[in-house]
């Protein structure tokens, strides 16, 4: 009884200030930054993709007064965010993305100062020297050839410039912190992002197994592309307006495409999941059925988890399994579980 | 029937050779050319060594001898190098036959490498100054901000059970 009354009371003093501690997912789609304010959770983004316009004074007038985001750079003009595509859909043409398979693009030479921009414009300034900022980062791929560590240690220094205290928390482990509270955290968050799809399994809010595949929503855009002969921007459009992956009738060629895609991507992560149980030395022995969070941008078309639940009910994992359900809100958990973390930080300060 | 030591040094001597006369294991071995061929017949009848040619070869017993543990007179460290050179001869020619075929090692070996390997942890940490790129940039992106959204919080729970996980402690 004691004990539950000290926590609500601490719960009570946490409410209506402004609180110190900011969480920041950085995908390869968006970057998006949670922040706690009273009784509320501030969620401020950016898309993460630009699109090369033609400078002159006449076109940043335009861009100025239909507030449209851009990026002068040298003596390129860059259109920046949600803008960016449909300026690339216009043009018949594909966006550039500062962020590739969820980490700095190591192929787009403005890459950095780009993402240093979109990090600045959310997280803004620190409200004191040395504020805790969690942010997630990747896990180690499984089936390419790249490390995760010039990124995280770009994005942390970059922070660090910018007067906060940066630390990382892996996307699957924030989306569990965000979403996993009332099952002790314990259980999988899966993250379906642009670049990426991060796993993690985690124990009582331990991470005990965590990685990523480099196939995600951008794969699926390419292979739809391809099989169907638009742009991939275009096709991501389709997929983040119109797809149902409930829909069995009357679909159209890129739909058909989409599913297709969108079933092979499931079974490839599923598939490494039961490939890397097997592969892992000491895991806690699971005897309750553990949940499974799904989010990211992909998992937004209608149907995604019918789907998933499907094709894990073909292929089975080695753990019990109980609900497999959406994340509350599939865009913001990663920044929301970062911000957990943060929040627990600043306040043991 | 137990071999004697002078026909396990002749075993040895047939096994460095390979292949040999009746006079070049006695240059190895020693004693008269009668006695070694005595002994070679003998150990011929006995199925340690096979004759063509007019060259002593390792029959099945005599192989069997030298993989033996317990043979005390057989050169251990002579057939280490043997062995070697024979693994060596037999890629090469695998080499040549298959070429650009890889020949696959059995994957219970790389598990068992890859187990035996200890894993090296990285105790140091370099502190990458970056500079703040975006000074050299025009932009309207402040202007305008960021996209804003808003939800009730529920994580204040989340907080207080995170910090009790992590200090240790259960629910």
């Amino acid at each position: 009884m004691k004990k539950a009354k000290k926590e609500e009371e601490a719960i009570q003093a946490l409410k209506g200030e402004l609180q110190k501690g900011k969480g920041v997912d950085i995908g390869t789609m968006f970057v998006k930054c949670a922040q706690k304010e009273g009784d509320e959770i501030i969620f401020r983004s950016q898309r993460n993709a630009f699109f090369e316009v033609e400078h002159s004074d006449f076109t940043k007038k335009i861009l100025d007064n239909s507030k449209v985001k851009y990026i002068i750079k040298e003596d390129k003009l860059y259109v920046v965010g949600d803008e960016a595509l449909q300026f690339a859909n216009m043009f018949n043409k594909e966006t550039r993305r500062p962020l590739s398979r969820g980490v700095i693009s190591p192929t787009e030479k403005e890459a950095l100062s780009m993402v240093e921009l979109l990090i600045k414009s959310v997280v803004g300034q620190p409200s004191y020297k040395g504020e805790i900022v969690y942010f997630s980062v990747p896990g180690d791929p499984l089936d390419a050839d790249f490390n995760v560590l010039y990124h995280i240690k770009m994005v942390e220094g970059f922070l660090k410039t910018l007067g906060y205290t940066p630390k990382s928390i892996n996307e699957g482990h924030a989306i569990i912190l965000s979403e996993l509270a009332e099952e002790d955290f314990t259980g999988f968050g899966l993250s379906f992002g642009g670049g990426m799809v991060n796993v993690c399994l985690s124990f009582m809010s331990v991470p005990v197994l965590k990685f990523s595949v480099a196939k995600a929503g951008d794969w699926i855009d390419q292979q739809v592309a391809m099989a169907v002969d638009e742009t991939a921007s275009r096709v991501s459009a389709i997929k983040e307006s119109t797809l149902d992956l409930n829909k069995v009738d009357g679909l159209s060629k890129a739909e058909s495409a989409l599913s297709i895609y969108y079933n092979h991507l499931i079974e490839y992560v599923i598939e490494n999941i039961k490939q890397e149980f097997t592969k892992a030395r000491r895991l806690p022995r699971i005897t309750k059925p553990i949940s499974i969070i799904l989010s990211g941008g992909t998992s937004l078309p209608k149907g995604f988890s019918d789907r998933f639940r499907q094709i894990l009910d073909r292929l089975k994992l080695p753990v019990p399994v109980g609900s497999v359900r959406m994340a509350s809100q599939p865009l913001r958990s990663v920044a929301k579980g970062a911000l957990v973390a943060a929040s627990a930080d600043e306040s043991k300060k | 029937m137990a071999l004697t030591g002078t026909e396990g040094d002749i075993i040895n001597s047939v096994a460095r050779l390979r292949q040999a006369t009746k006079d070049q294991i006695r240059r190895q071995v020693g004693f008269s050319l009668d006695y070694i061929g005595f002994l070679c017949r003998d150990l011929l009848r006995r199925g340690y060594l096979s004759f063509s040619d007019g060259h002593y070869f390792l029959a099945k017993n005599g192989i069997k001898t030298l993989l033996e543990e317990e043979t005390s007179k057989v050169d251990r460290k002579l057939l280490k190098e043997i062995a070697g050179e024979v693994a060596k001869e037999i890629s090469g020619e695998l080499k040549k036959t298959v070429k650009g075929i890889k020949v696959p090692i059995a994957i219970s070996q790389i598990r068992k490498e890859e187990e035996d390997r200890e894993q090296i942890k990285i105790k140091t940490d370099f502190e990458l100054p970056v500079e703040d790129e975006t000074l050299a940039l025009e932009s309207n992106i402040n202007k305008i901000g960021a996209n804003l959204e808003k939800e009730k919080s529920d994580i204040d729970r989340s907080i207080e059970l995170f910090k009790k996980f992590r200090k240790g402690g259960k629910r």
